[in-house]
């Protein structure tokens, strides 16, 4: 370098110029592709959800229909699993960016509007753009949280007792309104002493079931703003659990560990499991015995404690759109070709138009209309428990704690202290 | 070029420039341009290192002292996160995995390491191709898609599990089992040994022949000629090796967190450290939490590479001293 410096010394500067012109050039260009509306007036809104490919068939089937019926308006589409649908969706809001109508449940609820996430559709209702008519049930209420509606219902579902029904034939025990838990652990016991399979897969961990049950002793897990019960009550619901692991009356955590994502109960490791009613399709194509639904064990002979939940769609407090996601979120829901669509993948269809339009052919989900039309006969659904902020975060514990305890990695005290230790910090931020 | 230009002026005598006094000045300011023109290539990088790197780990160092939930303003509380860290089991835990994690899969992956270079450094015909086949999983191992591959051959009834059934050894599968899922990242990780063995190789190629033919006239067996000349001659290589698996072996995330299938488990039991860190920063959103984890796990590492090299003077043999 150096004698004939000037020219060089051009070029060079000239080159390192253009280098960080180009690294500017990419950083803007990274930025942009900001979704939104072109000049004709079409408008793109973002729609994510979790679930499995078969949903998302169903899924995109239904919004080929929306798009038919309102050609300006695009739908532009992203689903992953439930956990990691959260975490990104987490991520997406704490930046600003979150799709502007997604899948919600009501865990959630009060975590993002909290936060400001969630758009308030009341407006959207009073301005004609939702219509929020001829909900089953009076489902809608799930979505109504400190006098917004942050979501609307897509379907409803309860909690069940799906049971092996040749396992509990051959012990000759028999699942019936209003059993009693007592009556239920025999039952279990029976099955373990007779068909030398454990009862039920490890109930003890289903944080939505140990709500029934506190429901059904005038408690609930969540109170508007944190838990419902004491350590004592957890301290006994985890203890004998425990001791029906031990006894084989449950089935044996590792083993249920082993066996995912397949369930114990289609294995055939386990005679019975506690699950959404909406989720036990799934029995009938993983496991070749014949699974039906068992009424939920009781404390007084009468009482279940159920109430009817429900997965939602919920809109972006900020998005660009807002009418068109009302727009969106009322087709979805009230479209009888969406409902004959859908079908019961996310709970009985929320609706008169879309329930009356789809007709279940198939065993399991006849199965699932009838329990949900048995269970509001008996008169048993009650309001659905508060859910506070950090809801999510603390039934993801309550089963890992109880995971932990069942296999005797932590001593039932230490599990339930440390358990409320992780709700208060979860309840808490 | 630009930095002996410098140096040239910075040794020169005080009363030089007194007797040529144009030309420094001249060189100087060209000097300057020039170091101008570096920066300016250099600035999308510097950029980058500022934006990316040294910004972020600043904001996570603030972090650390607050609690920071991603949505509302951080709220500053001292060493609350920490203390709060050393008394909650799941931190304890990840930390007793991570440690035996190292502690097995370190050792293992550099003794393999070691055993193939030996083998390798002989000549023989098709060494090329041998190094290139041994060294090939480590040029894939830290892709996600190996991951991926190792859960489907350690799951219940797969290749792995059959192939011990066989044995009559059932265990259901490495992937499923808490006690033994651990154990497949290490035999992931230990497959791996391409890159240190590589490092071995180079370190081998330089021990002079003649201390080998000098052992050998002495009567040394192959053991003694290994114990004696090839290990110390080695060591500085050795202690590389084992200083930058170590490091290495602290940070594992990827495999644990797909082997486990974004779980972490069953049962806590690939809850290596940055596994719990990024559930707690990314799917409960404790940040400020996540953190001061980030924060402790480096001062881990820094404490352990200290303690390394404070320890090779005791066994790293470097030729130059010995002179």
């Amino acid at each position: 370098m150096g004698i004939n410096g000037s020219v060089e010394r051009r070029t060079v500067l000239k080159a390192a110029g253009a280098s960080l012109a180009a690294a500017g050039l990419a950083a803007t260009t990274g930025c942009g592709g900001d979704g939104g509306g072109s000049g004709d007036g079409t408008v793109e809104i973002r729609f994510a959800w979790w679930g499995a490919e078969e949903r998302a068939k169903r899924i995109n089937q239904s919004i080929k229909l929306f798009e038919k019926k309102y050609p300006k308006i695009k739908v532009k589409t992203d689903f992953q699993d439930y956990v990691a649908f959260w975490e990104k969706f987490q991520t997406q809001a704490a930046g600003g960016n979150p799709p502007d109508v997604f899948q919600n449940a009501v865990a959630f609820l009060r975590k993002y509007d909290k936060r400001s996430v969630l758009l308030d559709l009341k407006s959207q209702v009073d301005a004609g753009n939702l219509d929020l008519k001829n909900f089953r049930a009076g489902v809608e209420k799930v979505g109504e949280i400190d006098g917004k509606l942050l979501g609307v219902p897509v379907g409803s579902n309860t909690m069940s007792l799906v049971i092996d029904e040749k396992v509990f034939k051959a012990a000759g025990v028999k699942a019936e309104q209003g059993w009693t838990w007592d009556e239920y652990f025999a039952a279990l016991k029976k099955i373990h002493d007779t068909q030398k399979v454990p009862g039920d897969s490890g109930y003890f961990g289903i944080m939505y079931l140990y709500d029934l049950f506190l429901r059904q002793n005038g408690k609930a897990f969540f109170t508007e703003d944190g838990l419902g019960f004491e350590e004592t009550d957890l301290t006994e619901w985890w203890q004998d659990g425990y001791n029906r692991v031990k006894a084989g009356i449950v089935t044996d955590p590792k083993k249920v560990e082993q066996l995912k994502p397949k369930s114990a109960l289609a294995s055939g490791d386990a005679a019975s499991e506690f699950t959404w009613d909406n989720f036990t399709v799934r029995y009938a194509t993983e496991g070749d015995s014949s699974y039906g639904l068992a009424p939920i064990p009781t404390t007084d002979g009468k009482e279940t404690g159920q109430y009817l939940g429900s997965l939602m769609l919920s809109g972006f407090a900020r998005t660009k759109h807002p009418k068109e996601v009302a727009q969106f979120i009322s087709f979805m829901v009230h479209d009888p070709e969406v409902g004959k669509i859908m079908g019961y993948d996310r709970g009985l269809l929320s609706t008169t138009e879309q329930f009356d339009a789809y007709k279940p052919t198939d065993a399991p989900n006849q199965a699932i209309a009838k329990y949900e039309a048995d269970v509001a006969e008996a008169g048993l659904l009650g309001t659905i428990t508060p859910h506070p902020a950090g809801a999510d975060t603390v039934e993801a514990a309550f089963l890992r704690v109880a995971g932990d305890m069942s296999t005797g990695k932590t001593k039932v005290s230490d599990a339930v202290k440390q358990f409320f230790s992780e709700a208060k910090t979860a309840l808490a931020t | 070029m630009g930095t002996a230009v410098t140096t040239l002026i910075k040794d020169s005598p005080p009363d030089a420039p007194a007797k040529r006094p144009g030309r420094p000045v001249a060189v100087r300011r060209r000097g300057r341009r020039e170091n101008l023109a570096g920066y300016l290539f250099m600035s999308p990088w510097i950029a980058g290192f500022l934006l990316l790197t040294a910004g972020p780990m600043a904001a996570s160092l603030y972090f650390a002292f607050t609690d920071y939930n991603l949505f509302d303003s951080p709220k500053w509380i001292g060493f609350d996160n920490f203390t709060r860290m050393l008394d909650d089991p799941r931190w304890q835990k990840s930390v007793e995995v991570t440690a035996k994690y190292v502690v097995i899969g370190t050792p293992l992956k550099l003794l393999l390491a070691l055993g193939v270079a030996l083998l390798l450094a002989q000549s023989r015909r098709g060494q090329a191709f041998y190094r290139a086949a041994f060294y090939a999983p480590s040029l894939i191992g830290a892709s996600v898609s190996i991951g991926f591959v190792w859960r489907a051959l350690f799951s219940d009834d797969a290749a792995v599990d059959r192939t011990q059934s066989f044995f009559g050894f059932d265990v259901g599968g490495w992937v499923g089992n808490p006690d033994w899922v651990l154990y497949s990242l290490v035999a992931l990780t230990v497959w791996q040994f391409g890159a240190p063995m590589v490092i071995f190789l180079a370190g081998l190629k330089q021990v002079p022949k003649e201390l080998y033919e000098a052992a050998e006239v002495d009567g040394a067996g192959p053991f003694k000629r290994f114990w004696s000349i090839t290990l110390p001659m080695i060591s500085p290589v050795l202690f590389f090796n084992v200083l930058l698996e170590t490091i290495h072996s602290f940070q594992i995330f990827g495999s644990a967190y797909v082997v486990s299938n974004a779980t972490c488990g069953p049962a806590d039991s690939t809850l290596v450290y940055t596994c719990y860190l990024y559930q707690k920063g990314f799917k409960e959103a404790q940040m400020g939490f996540a953190s001061a984890m980030a924060w402790m796990l480096l001062l881990a590492v820094a404490l352990v590479t200290v303690v390394l090299f404070w320890s090779q003077k005791r066994w790293v043999h470097y030729e130059e001293a010995s002179r």
